[in-house]
């Protein structure tokens, strides 16, 4: 009876498949965990939380279209208190204990590179908000950079100056990575634009007193001073040029003008000063009005840069895996590098490596006591001001 | 010729800011031995104390600062009578055991600070502008901290060896059995000593915040900064604290401008370390104090 054999056979194929099938689809309605550590407390906290907000708000919109390949999202998150052996941690339980699907970057550099070799080693993709870039040169190939290159942050401001054919910079650079890496990004940049660095000089991060050093590059009489800062260096600076009088046509910092406290510590010293933010509530990039409006009802602030590259990288990593249709990490990997998509920060491209191309940064100025985006030209918001006004 | 002047003008007034935030630890440490590691913190304290007057009634440091000296004289009188006096000033390990608590109220200030300030940088807006003699351009701010500096070194030093009660808070410094068996009353003595240290740190805190941003971790630095100071100069010596600020001032200024400010760091500790080595007690200190 081979016939009776093969019907039998057939039946309990049928079976079998539709128990799978079954099983396979009671699974597909579960969460997909997505996890994450970030700096939650601590004196690092607050840049962290405007990542945290803005990774949260991509996810909420996400799951109330419908969810990542029809399952809802769950996030698994721990605080690691700016400490990356804490970091180190958290995403080794992450990935043992809690066993998630996804996973996405914590805040600050040196807290990603302390997490990129066990993310590596368990293939996991990690779309990752650490600017320097020695991370992303193939060696951890599963981390995606998903904010703009240290290198280009001071781009539009030498774009800027040289289009007023200015031609000498004056460079102060805090002797930590981060401003390192951007200072040699400004001298790279300067010379495509045929600029000449006539004073390049470090200092460490605890320097309070900036006057010799302020005074000795005033001595050059650069048309630009630039400083790879933070925010109480490029203070430093500022006050010690206004308070011994060293004059340029043009000031210009990496981190500091960005923040709403250098205005709030200088006052009319801060007039003029040119900073770089990698965002602007008032991109005109695309979903930026839907998501600034989203961001503010949800938090009742406007998004930070911080708040804005975190959730352009969810999104994107929301786009990827439904492109690819599982959560299979390999091929999320490959298709990611693919990318070429804009986001409400800007065009999201990356290199086979996962180096970001596409993301660009903003040169902004404070005037009147407002922070406004004035380069490139068609994003500005305002007119700049140039020359710097002399020292009253 | 000109930038070298500059040099020394800058280099001196630097002096009188590191002397400024130095000056309560050396008078805590001078008259009780107990080596204030919350110093920082309560300068930082006094600080975003000052940046809170100022941003919400707009009152300037130079206004700001008796308040914020007050307010630290009122912490540093609550924390002798509260922890100091309780963990055994007389006993022989006192020194560890004040270094021990100072080290956790240090904690204690400084998480206080970032629960009602945030972790940001702060600074004021106050005389940031320079006075023009001839071709050189001294910063207002400098001067004005320098000055005040100064004032409150000759003014602690009259009161200590001028007044009656200057001369008890000595008396108490020099033994506590004895001062006590003299009729003084030691407990309100050291009080009132740690008190004015405290306020000093908080007045310093106002006005160096208008020339350097703090945030709430800054109190750490702060403290090393102060205590190298007046190690430098001898341990509760004021003059030797004038003398020590001036020289790291002036080095500082000074290897900036030759040889870099990465080596500035580096020359400072060199001289520290250099000045121990042949004069253990600082440059003014001696083998016996006070």
């Amino acid at each position: 009876m081979p016939s009776h054999f093969v019907r039998l056979t057939a039946a309990a194929g049928v079976v079998a498949a539709s128990l799978l099938t079954s099983g396979a689809w009671a699974q597909d309605k579960t969460p997909i965990k997505l996890g994450l550590a970030i700096t939650q407390t601590g004196p690092y906290s607050p840049p962290a939380l405007f990542e945290l907000h803005g990774y949260e708000l991509a996810v909420d919109q996400i799951n109330k279209a419908g969810g990542l390949l029809g399952r809802q999202i769950e996030i698994v998150k721990y605080d690691d208190q700016g400490n990356p052996s804490t970091a180190v941690q958290l995403y080794q339980k992450l990935l043992t204990d809690d066993k998630v699907d996804l996973l996405l970057s914590p805040y600050q550099a040196d807290l990603v590179a302390a997490v990129a070799p066990i993310v590596n080693r368990a293939q996991k993709v990690m779309p990752s908000l650490a600017a320097n870039v020695e991370i992303y040169n193939g060696k951890y190939p599963y981390l995606m950079q998903s904010i703009t290159q240290t290198g280009r942050y001071m781009e539009p401001v030498i774009d800027l100056a040289a289009s007023k054919g200015y031609k000498t910079i004056a460079l102060l650079v805090q002797n930590t990575q981060f401003p390192k890496q951007l200072g040699e990004g400004v001298v790279a940049l300067a010379k495509q634009k045929g600029m000449e660095v006539v004073f390049n000089e470090s200092y460490p991060p605890t320097t309070t007193d900036f006057s010799a050093l302020v005074l000795k590059a005033g001595e050059k009489k650069p048309d630009v001073i630039i400083g790879a800062t933070y925010l109480a260096d490029a203070q430093g600076i500022v006050r010690a040029a206004k308070a011994q009088n060293v004059q340029a046509k043009m000031f210009a910092f990496s981190i500091g003008p960005v923040e709403p406290e250098f205005y709030r510590g200088l006052g009319s010293a801060a007039e003029q000063m040119f900073g770089t933010t990698l965002y602007f509530k008032s991109l005109k990039t695309k979903g930026n009005a839907d998501f600034v409006a989203a961001y503010k009802a949800k938090y009742d602030v406007d998004p930070d840069y911080h708040a804005a590259v975190a959730y352009a990288s969810m999104k994107i990593f929301g786009e990827v895996v439904s492109k690819v249709g599982s959560l299979d990490q390999k091929k999320i990997r490959d298709e990611f590098v693919k990318t070429d998509e804009p986001t409400v920060v800007g065009q999201y491209k990356l290199d086979k490596n996962g180096l970001q191309l596409g993301y660009e940064s903003y040169a902004l100025q404070w005037l009147k006591g407002q922070q406004e985006l004035v380069w490139p030209k068609d994003q500005a918001t305002a007119d700049y001001v140039l020359p710097h006004s002399a020292w009253q | 010729m000109t930038t070298f002047v500059t040099l020394i003008i800058l280099g001196l007034l630097w002096g009188g800011v590191y002397l400024l935030a130095a000056e309560g630890l050396n008078l805590i440490y001078g008259v009780m031995k107990v080596v204030n590691l919350a110093h920082g913190d309560f300068i930082v304290f006094g600080g975003l104390l000052a940046f809170s007057l100022y941003g919400f009634i707009g009152i300037n440091p130079l206004l700001s600062f008796p308040v914020t000296a007050i307010v630290l004289l009122a912490i540093g009188a609550v924390v002798q009578f509260g922890i100091l006096e309780r963990i055994g000033l007389d006993r022989g390990d006192a020194e560890l055991r004040t270094l021990l608590a100072t080290f956790g109220l240090s904690y204690v200030v400084a998480n206080t600070s970032f629960l009602l300030w945030g972790s940001q940088f702060q600074s004021i807006p106050f005389l940031q502008g320079f006075v023009r003699a001839g071709p050189i351009a001294i910063p207002q701010a400098l001067l004005v901290c320098s000055v005040l500096a100064f004032a409150v070194a000759i003014l602690v030093h009259i009161w200590l060896n001028y007044t009656m009660l200057g001369k008890s808070v000595r008396a108490v410094a020099q033994s506590g059995l004895g001062a006590a068996s003299c009729g003084l009353d030691i407990v309100r003595i050291r009080m009132l000593a740690f008190g004015i240290g405290s306020a000093m740190a908080g007045s310093a805190g106002a006005l160096l915040i208008s020339l350097i941003p703090f945030q709430t971790s800054s109190g750490g630095e702060l403290t090393v900064q102060a205590f190298t100071l007046i190690a430098l100069g001898g341990l509760g010596n004021y003059a030797g604290a004038f003398l020590a600020a001036e020289l790291l001032g002036l080095v500082e200024v000074m290897v900036q401008y030759y040889l870099g400010t990465n080596a500035a760091s580096a020359v400072i500790y060199i001289v520290f370390i250099g000045v121990l080595i042949f004069r253990p007690y600082g440059l003014l200190g001696r083998a016996v104090r006070v």
